[in-house]
């Protein structure tokens, strides 16, 4: 105990260099604590966003896989169609809930100078393909009605029962719904019935992807291989995959900041190094004066390794506050870079992670604190006397 | 006690040899008050420095309670500092985040031995700062720091307290305070050795050592 407060005492002499190398170990922990905890809510989000999704697999033109792991979760517009006639071929095949044809597709809106992302979904399927969905209103009946997302909506201001016009097409359709927030790009868009979608589009038998549920998912394997023997030139997406897929982005996006953060960390370890060295020179007279009182070698090493440990361990500490108080701040800059972010907060506090990054902090002091202390416990009784 | 024959003390700067003790010859017995005094660069430090086990002679022999500790470890050397020897600085070197208590405790701390809360605070009460002991240093005046740093020096019950000009940093009253406190501790047996540059002090020592360019004067 009395070590710990000897050295606290001598970080508390010098706060403003205690604090500046505090300040240091703060923001690389703060930058490895976000990275980890963004990466682990990022994974969370990411499968519980793809088990929201409701189907096992989708049938799209062969193509690359980003764009279909895009297009799966926020519904991103390939400019390559599939013909509907697949549709008949999946549909016969044992196992099959349902399949539903998805057209995904850009149309232009003079009246507000902008351009309409469209969803083309059928209807009678929808809370099936989106099942934690929650809509104000109705699901549309026909093929002149439509739902908004909420970003859409409120845009435009848009109501329950207003209608929305695109002269450019001839078509006109009624708001039967709107959907509520969902944090996602879901709520950029507009959905409507697949066939409205593949009418102004003018491409009756078009579709951008089918979304496939099997009856028993021990059997995906199966139906799949089966489906991709009698159909060529499909490609088939299951919702594994795809979470493969953006889990190996978004692992490149990890091992990228975590290069940064060790980075930030060694160089905040030898700032720490530096106060401690600064300080054990300034207080040879004081460590002699402890080994000529009694102190062995020994105990000296360890108080001046606790001074770097508690100064670490304060700066982690400091750094976990910062990065748990910045997380939604951070999470505007992750969904700007990333192509892909999962919807709702993704970086949640995480006991686990915390733990491990102050641990790194103080294994961090622990290093740039051996020199210094080994350092001080070479100072000589005698150059307390001596004065 | 403590014996000294032939000791010499050569500190080497570059080429250049300065003898700082030139052959001493010196018993301390038990329970003696002991003054050393004599110019600037006279030896009386080296001589301290050789006394307190902090350094070990160039030539010569020491013997400490009949042992020899020219060529004994530095961790036996740290064990007769902790156990038999209490050190009194001119500058005190209290430890300012410490009270008064703690600091009176750190031998014992040092030494991995338990502290006995009661002996400490009749220490603290020794030096007459019983009501002081959970001050901290920069609440305490120059005499009352040399005081804890005595109290501090006893801790570990040693058998003799070295006190290098431990009335250098005050006035004439503490001065005059601190060496009847020193007085009062020959008298309950501790073996006191005290550097001064103080005279009258050191005058009123059992027995007082001149130096004078590394050579014992007077004894």
């Amino acid at each position: 105990m009395v070590f710990l407060r000897l050295a606290f005492q001598n970080l508390n002499r010098h706060r403003t260099r205690s604090l500046l190398a505090l300040f240091g170990i703060a923001t690389s922990v703060a930058v490895l604590f976000s990275i980890l905890s963004f990466n682990k809510g990022f994974e969370k989000g990411l499968a519980k966003e793809l088990e929201r999704t409701g189907i096992h697999f989708m049938v799209v033109p062969s193509g690359c896989p980003h764009e279909v792991a895009s297009l799966v979760l926020h519904g991103s517009i390939i400019p390559k169609y599939l013909d509907l006639a697949v549709m008949d071929k999946i549909t016969i095949l044992e196992g099959i809930e349902f399949a539903s044809p998805i057209l995904v597709a850009q149309l232009p809106n003079p009246a507000q100078k902008r351009v309409d992302l469209v969803y083309g979904i059928e209807m009678a399927k929808l809370l099936q393909l989106k099942p934690h969905w929650k809509i104000q209103g109705a699901v549309p009946k026909d093929d002149t009605e439509i739902i908004l997302g909420a970003e859409m909506a409120g845009h435009q201001g848009l109501k329950v029962g207003d209608t929305v016009a695109y002269p450019n097409v001839n078509a006109s359709f009624r708001v039967s719904g709107i959907l509520e927030k969902t944090g996602s790009q879901d709520d950029a868009f507009i959905y409507m019935p697949v066939k409205a979608a593949q009418a102004i589009f003018k491409r009756p038998s078009g579709a951008t992807a089918v979304g496939v549920k099997v009856k028993d998912p021990a059997l995906l394997t199966t139906i799949t291989d089966g489906l991709a023997e009698q159909v060529p030139g499909i490609q088939i997406v299951t919702m594994n995959q795809v979470m493969s897929s953006i889990s190996t982005l978004a692992a490149s996006a990890k091992v990228l900041g975590l290069s940064v953060a060790i980075i930030a960390i060694l160089v905040s370890a030898v700032g720490v190094m530096n106060a401690m060295l600064m300080s054990v020179f300034e207080r040879t007279q004081e460590i002699g004066m402890m080994r000529a009182i009694g102190a062995p070698r020994s105990d000296i090493f360890r108080i001046i390794l606790v001074e770097g440990m508690l100064l670490t361990m304060a700066g982690g500490l400091a750094g976990i506050l910062v990065s748990v108080a910045g997380n939604d701040l951070i999470g505007l800059f992750v969904r700007r870079i990333m192509p892909y972010a999962p919807a709702g907060s993704m970086a949640r506090f995480d006991a686990g992670i915390a733990g491990a990054s102050l641990l790194f902090a103080v294994l961090v002091g622990v290093c740039s604190g051996v020199y210094p202390a080994w350092k001080a416990s070479r100072i000589q009784p005698i150059e307390a006397i001596k004065g | 006690m403590i014996e000294l024959r032939g000791v010499e003390k050569i500190y080497r700067r570059g080429a250049e040899e300065l003898h700082a003790l030139r052959g001493i010859d010196l018993d301390i017995a038990k329970g003696e008050f002991l003054s050393i005094v004599g110019p600037s660069g006279s030896g009386k430090s080296s001589l301290l420095h050789i006394l307190g086990c902090l350094d070990r002679p160039t030539k010569g022999t020491m013997k400490f309670d009949d042992l020899n500790v020219e060529h004994m470890s530095e961790t036996e050397l740290d064990g007769i500092r902790s156990r038999k020897i209490g050190f009194v600085f001119q500058q005190f070197y209290l430890m300012p985040g410490l009270s008064v208590f703690d600091n009176v405790t750190l031998p014992k701390v040092f030494s991995r031995q338990k502290i006995d809360v009661d002996k400490i605070a009749s220490l603290i009460a020794t030096v007459g700062l019983h009501n002081r002991m959970k001050h901290f240093p920069n609440q305490l005046s120059g005499g009352e720091m040399q005081r804890v740093a005595i109290a501090r020096a006893l801790a570990n019950d040693p058998e003799i307290v070295l006190a290098d000009e431990p009335t250098g940093n005050l006035d004439t009253l503490n001065s005059e305070k601190i060496f009847d406190l020193l007085r009062s501790l020959h008298r309950k047996g501790y073996t006191i050795v005290m550097v001064t540059h103080n005279n009258d002090l050191a005058s009123r020592a059992d027995r007082t050592v001149l130096l004078k360019d590394g050579l014992q004067t007077a004894a």
